[in-house]
């Protein structure tokens, strides 16, 4: 066995390893997630935040859309195609930068109620707080990867921290597909 | 383009024009019809599910080889 397919069966052995590592990491990290939605529902039951509803469907898609161009730079990748990686890659944090532009920006300034301000004013500090220092991690996360990205680290048959990061940013996501209607659709307003 | 890169990226097409779909789904039902709220729920798991299935790619864990594709 040559030095290179050595290294090529370590590295498949690694990354199978780490693919459970990282499914953990995400199945512990949702119970966080969890017990926050558990305490929307048993605190605010049928009534939802006073919130604009079509500011939460707008980053609800932006982060809809960097999820999908996530997507893109992992396929991209994984076919050796560097250019379209790099320009997915850079899509996926600005869409990220402008979910957490909508909600930290926009939303809790224009909200009706600060954090201290009842249940309602509680849950939707805590859980959109959480979700965005997620968001704000898995920027980070991305622009490790297009820094290393851009110096040539990664190819289609090595590309872990690529796949990592995807997956990552794909679990905020889903985060978010269960807190859009439990802030903004579920019931009505709490007054 | 190769051929299966291109099925890749089209796959990931369909897949955000279905998610559109879907949230578009729920901010109707949620303004038209307020009291469907399980239709939100079992929408929101649909979408999630989608998500963990072809953008996650969770099948992938469950490979006894550890390659990326």
């Amino acid at each position: 066995m040559s030095a290179d397919t050595a290294h090529m069966t370590d590295y498949k052995f690694k990354l199978s390893n780490n693919r459970l590592g990282l499914w953990l990491f995400i199945l512990s990290d949702s119970f966080v997630f969890g017990g926050l939605l558990v305490t929307r529902y048993y605190l605010l039951g049928g009534h939802r935040p006073e919130l604009d509803q079509m500011l939460g469907l707008i980053v609800t898609s932006v982060l809809l859309q960097s999820s999908f161009f996530m997507n893109r730079a992992e396929t991209a990748i994984a076919h050796g195609d560097r250019q379209n990686f790099i320009v997915s890659t850079a899509i996926t944090m600005i869409l990220g930068i402008g979910f957490l532009v909508g909600v930290i920006g926009f939303e809790w300034r224009t909200a009706p109620f600060g954090p201290s301000d009842g249940a309602a004013g509680s849950v939707f500090y805590m859980m959109t707080g959480m979700h965005a220092f997620h968001v704000l991690t898995g920027v980070l996360f991305l622009f490790v990867v297009l820094r290393n990205g851009l110096r040539g680290r990664y190819s289609a048959e090595r590309h872990w921290a690529v796949e990592a990061c995807a997956n990552y940013w794909h679990f905020v996501d889903v985060v978010w597909i269960f807190f859009y209607p439990a802030l903004y659709l579920l019931g009505t307003p709490a007054g | 383009m190769d051929k299966n890169k291109g099925a890749a990226y089209t796959q990931g097409l369909i897949t955000l024009v279905v998610l559109a779909v879907l949230t578009g789904a729920e901010y109707g039902i949620a303004v038209a019809l307020p009291s469907l709220w399980v239709a939100l729920i079992v929408i929101a798991l649909i979408k999630a599910a989608i998500v963990i299935q072809f953008f996650m790619h969770i099948a992938r864990v469950f490979r006894e080889e550890g390659g990326h594709s």
